[in-house]
């Protein structure tokens, strides 16, 4: 149903006329691309539209409001931060409000407690470099440093610094979340104070309703305030350097570093990285893939393939390269102490130190995904799973022996296997793996090798951080859980019964899938009659 | 076919009661719950016997108690309308110990006694909460969230991925043990999260009302090579809290707490009454007590450099702060206290808290450490005007990731065979919570009467709880009378 006059006009009350507008033009800026995450794709084209109207409220109090008269009037709502999620991010269904809540930007950091109390405006980077400037880091996950904290926060929010804390959730304290039809609920302290200091609840955990092991992008309401965990960190300064984009951190060697290492074989990494986590040192652990030297170094598109197109099958099955950060979190001389402990398992394992500099370029200060649109212009992380190091050492291969079934239109990248490194010192492994196309070419299969890999995950029995709305709901439903598609599907029934929390999630990509001729040929799963069309 | 005949077919005649003599051992616990008593009980073999039961009791509306243990102090595991008690002893299984992942994974009914020397023999240990009973559920500890004494891992939860049945009978595995096949798969379980929603999430200080669960995965560490257990006696409990303010971010220690002289008399007591009494009458107001810990890899340094960082922060913050390895006054406790810490309490003695007047109450909630002092004052003013002696109450501080939080616990010891002290201790115990909700003590695990009291001021939480039980419980089968169910 359209955004009718009278309905506009209850809306602009709420938010105030500056802050809501139908302008076609200005809804037009919310369009999903030109670039971005899965830009391009069969997904974008066929499930996005641009937004009817949009809203940018100020305070909890008016996004209640807003749904409340959306739940009211049958209007289909997107909440929207900083829109890192491309296609996922924008409209399913036309005529739809979409929130933006970039206007929620509160933020406040509380230095003792190891916290900060932020709105879904709020991005990393202020948030990083105040907590830095306080004795603590945050984690900035591969959205990058520009990606909205709260919605990282309850989509993926990892990297490499998860080492030490690897599931998100965990760091999720006090937080407030408006359900589909305007109903606040508040988590964890808050639920019976207004110090969000601590992230339990009374009783049974509504965090759950949050997230999954990945996100629900806000299918199941809308978080308008959290409480983030902080990690103490070391207490020297990290001096900004370079001129951008080629800025760095400057790292104060007696107390953080980061030390490359050339390891013998695939099993000497593995065991690299579990003696490490077992001897509980560290702040990062990871495998350096050969691509990831090229984008680093890369300084142009052509730079990057006149590098690339250097490598081969080989160079890429016998390149092996442990990254680890040492932080000194107590005293140098636990640094120290650190390093010579690291030096040991390096030694047994046949690893040798290699130059490395004494900066960072990524992983504390931005998180830099955007590299990963150097190459073709088109990426998605294909999958991105905490499991063990058992199953994250043998997901990429699986990954690869698949691609090379759509490659082209993938990028031809010599059998790559991904990205795996520790998390949780150890007790999790975690791995990524990453795809690349040119958005001018047919993606038809692109599209269908992302739906192949939830085919491939489910034969192999592998993890996968694309269950839920990542994929078809009634093709992964049936094999995780088993059937967690049914209490999932309850669960929204239960808080969204007329399903106007960005619709169709968390149905979405099985109604790609009956919409796009193209990925009829690839549905072999039985799905209801009655799917949203 | 009746009800109690069903039942009998599926779990076998053996594992199956309605003997009341059997049943009165389930209607009354260590807490002044009053007592309820059960049907029936059944003790099922396995994943498929729970589910069976929980079906049939589903379709039949009868209430489920989940019981996976014999030590229970909060009665959440009385029946509350009657119904099936669903025993989980006999699913004391560890189903794996996997060294590469540094994971194990167990049944409910596996107690801490088993799991911690099966653990031991193999050179692994789990983080564990202050002295849980031997004969007590590990699973159970762990989904009620009780705080381990070890704090100095960032990732806090050590759950990892597990199986629950639902309250109507599906048996459904989640995080990555979800996984078609497992555990004969590549995901060996490292997750709890997922899939689609967290909703191991749901089930944490349920206390049974949202299922059941089976087994779990759950993180284990290693044995430490060489440890340092130092003590420091504090009058002052706000500057022995501002010392952990300034170390514990800092990643210092593995075991860190601190205990008042009767908590502490009460668990180092050997001979009753004479060790109680010495020990209450000469130990410090407040002890701290403090493990560091050398690892596997150069054990000797990583305490050495523990120990300088502490030497200069008293030297130079904290110089009134008598940290070292004795108490004085108490030679050979550091020998005595590791035991404690890294192992059950024995099932052959009585539970310390019993020991000192046969039954205990403990109030204990979650709190900024800045505010313990406060909380101190609190209780010790109500106290006061029940009549019940500032001196009698047992208090447990246990700092909590970095000292950001603290859970503060707080034990009114009372004889359960007189009722004027029973309802004392009550009355006491329901307005020092009240009161404290009112300032900001944050309770998660509400049982029994602070149930109400917390759920009446959490209403929105509630009422968003009680849709969610209905999506997964519709006949509110799954022990009913509780929390806000």
């Amino acid at each position: 149903m359209a955004i009718s006059k009278e309905i506009y006009s209850v809306l602009e009350t709420i938010v105030g006329t500056e802050y809501i507008s139908d302008d076609p033009v200005i809804c037009e800026a919310y369009r999903s691309g030109p670039g971005g995450y899965e830009n391009g794709l069969g997904y974008e084209r066929v499930m996005t539209t641009i937004p009817g109207c949009v809203i940018m409220p100020r305070t909890t109090e008016e996004v209640q409001k807003i749904v409340r008269v959306c739940y009211r009037n049958d209007v289909p709502y997107v909440p929207y931060s900083t829109g890192f999620y491309g296609p996922r991010s924008h409209p399913h269904v036309e005529e739809a409000l979409l929130i933006d809540l970039k206007r929620m930007n509160d933020f406040v950091l509380d230095e003792k407690h190891f916290y900060v109390e932020v709105g879904p405006g709020m991005v990393y980077s202020p948030i990083q470099q105040e907590c830095m400037d306080h004795g603590a880091y945050v984690v900035i996950g591969g959205g990058g440093a520009q990606a909205s904290a709260i919605a990282n926060l309850i989509g993926d929010g990892w990297s490499p610094l998860s080492h030490r804390i690897g599931l998100p959730h965990r760091r999720i304290l006090g937080t407030e979340l408006v359900l589909p039809d305007g109903e606040l609920i508040k988590t964890g302290s808050l639920a019976t104070s207004d110090d969000p200091f601590w992230g339990e609840s009374p009783g049974p955990d509504l965090r759950g309703l949050l997230r999954g092991y990945t996100g629900v992008r806000g299918c199941l309401g809308i978080v308008t305030r959290m409480a983030i965990k902080t990690l103490p960190f070391q207490p020297e300064r990290l001096e900004p350097t370079g001129i951008s984009p080629n800025t760095a951190l400057a790292l104060p060697e007696k107390r953080i570093k980061w030390i490359n290492f050339v390891v013998p074989s695939k099993e000497a990494q593995v065991k690299a990285m579990k003696e490490i986590g077992h001897a509980e040192i560290g702040g990062a652990v990871t495998k350096v893939p050969l691509f990831w030297r090229a984008i680093a170094k890369a300084e142009d598109k052509e730079h990057f393939w006149e590098m690339w197109g250097q490598e081969n099958e080989e160079t890429i099955a016998n390149f092996f390269i442990v990254r680890v950060l040492l932080i000194g979190y107590t005293s140098e001389e636990q640094m120290e102490y650190d390093e010579r402990v690291l030096m040991d398992i390096m030694k047994e394992v046949g690893g040798e130190a290699r130059r490395t500099k004494p900066s960072d370029e990524s992983w504390i200060k931005n998180a830099d995904s955007a590299g990963m649109w150097l190459m073709c212009g088109g990426y998605v992380s294909v999958d991105y799973v905490i499991e063990t190091l058992s199953q994250a050492t043998e997901h990429g291969p699986a990954y690869a022996e698949l691609k090379k079934k759509y490659t082209p239109p993938l990028m031809p990248d010599y059998g790559d296997p991904g990205w795996f490194q520790s998390f949780e010192l150890g007790h999790q492994g975690y791995s990524e793996f990453l795809v690349y196309w040119d958005q001018d070419d047919d993606t038809d299969k692109v599209d269908q090798f992302y739906v192949d890999t939830s085919k491939m995950n489910i034969k192999h029995r592998f993890y996968t951080s694309l269950l839920g709305p990542h994929q078809p709901l009634y093709l992964t439903g049936p094999k995780y859980g088993p059937n967690y598609h049914h209490y999932m599907l309850k669960v929204k029934n239960e808080f969204d019964p007329k399903w106007m929390s960005h619709p169709p999630v968390p149905l979405a990509h099985d109604v790609f899938v009956e919409r796009a001729p193209w990925m009829h040929n690839m549905k072999d799963w039985e799905s209801p009659e009655d799917l949203p069309k | 076919m009746d009800v109690k005949a069903k039942l009998a077919k599926i779990v076998g005649p053996k594992n199956f009661s309605d003997d009341p003599a059997q049943l009165k051992a389930y209607s009354q616990d260590f807490s002044y719950t009053p007592a309820g008593m059960p049907n029936c009980v059944v003790k099922p073999a396995n994943s498929e016997e729970v589910s069976a039961v929980v079906k049939f009791c589903s379709e039949n509306s009868i209430p489920v108690v989940p019981v996976s243990s014999k030590i229970h102090f909060y009665g959440a595991t009385i029946p509350k309308e009657g119904g099936v008690i669903l025993d989980m002893t006999r699913m004391n299984k560890i189903l794996e110990i996997d060294p590469e992942n540094r994971r194990v994974r167990f049944e409910a009914g596996v107690t801490w006694d088993k799991l911690t020397k099966d653990l031991e023999k193999k050179g692994y240990r789990v983080i564990m909460p202050l002295t849980p009973p031997a004969e007590r559920s590990v699973l159970t500890d762990f989904m009620e969230r009780e705080e381990p004494t070890n704090q100095v891992y960032d990732y806090g939860e050590p759950l990892e991925a597990m199986e629950v049945v639902w309250p109507t009978g599906e048996i459904f595995r989640m995080g990555s043990a979800s996984v078609n096949g497992y555990p004969d798969s590549m995901s060996k379980g490292g997750n709890p999260s997922g899939p689609g929603l967290d909703f191991y999430r749901f089930f944490q200080c349920a206390q049974g009302t949202m299922g059941i669960v089976t087994w779990t995965n759950l993180k284990m560490e290693s044995i430490p090579i060489k440890d340092k257990v130092l003590f420091a006696p504090l009058e002052d409990i706000g500057y022995g809290i501002d010392f952990l303010y300034r170390i514990l971010p800092r990643r210092i220690g593995q075991e860190v707490l601190l205990l008042n002289n009767l908590d502490l008399a009460a668990i180092l007591a050997e001979k009753w009454p004479d060790d109680f009494d010495r020990l209450y009458t000469t130990l410090p107001t407040w002890t701290l007590i403090l493990v560091v810990s050398g690892l596997l890899r150069r054990p000797e340094e990583k305490i050495a450099y523990e120990e300088h960082f502490l030497a200069d922060v008293i030297k130079n913050e904290f110089p009134d702060l008598q940290l070292g390895e004795n108490l004085p006054g108490f030679p050979g406790l550091r020998k005595k206290i590791l035991p404690i810490l890294r192992r059950p309490w024995p099932a052959k003695a009585p539970y310390w808290k019993n020991a000192v007047k046969g039954a205990c109450q403990s109030l204990f909630f979650h709190t900024r450490p800045m505010l313990v002092p406060q909380f101190i004052t609190g209780v010790e003013e109500i106290a006061a005007q029940y009549g019940y002696p500032i001196g009698e109450i047992g208090m447990y501080i246990q700092p909590i990731e970095h000292n950001r939080a603290c859970r503060v616990e707080f034990n009114f010891f009372y004889d359960p065979a007189d009722e004027e002290e029973i309802a004392v201790v009550r009355a006491l115990y329901n307005e020092a919570a009240a009161e404290f909700l009112n300032d900001g003590a944050i309770f998660t695990r509400p049982y029994g009467e602070l149930a109400s009291i917390v759920y009446e001021k959490a209403a929105a939480y509630a009422r968003t709880l009680k849709r969610l039980k209905k999506t997964f419980d519709p006949n509110n089968i799954m022990n009913p009378g509780n929390l806000c169910f």
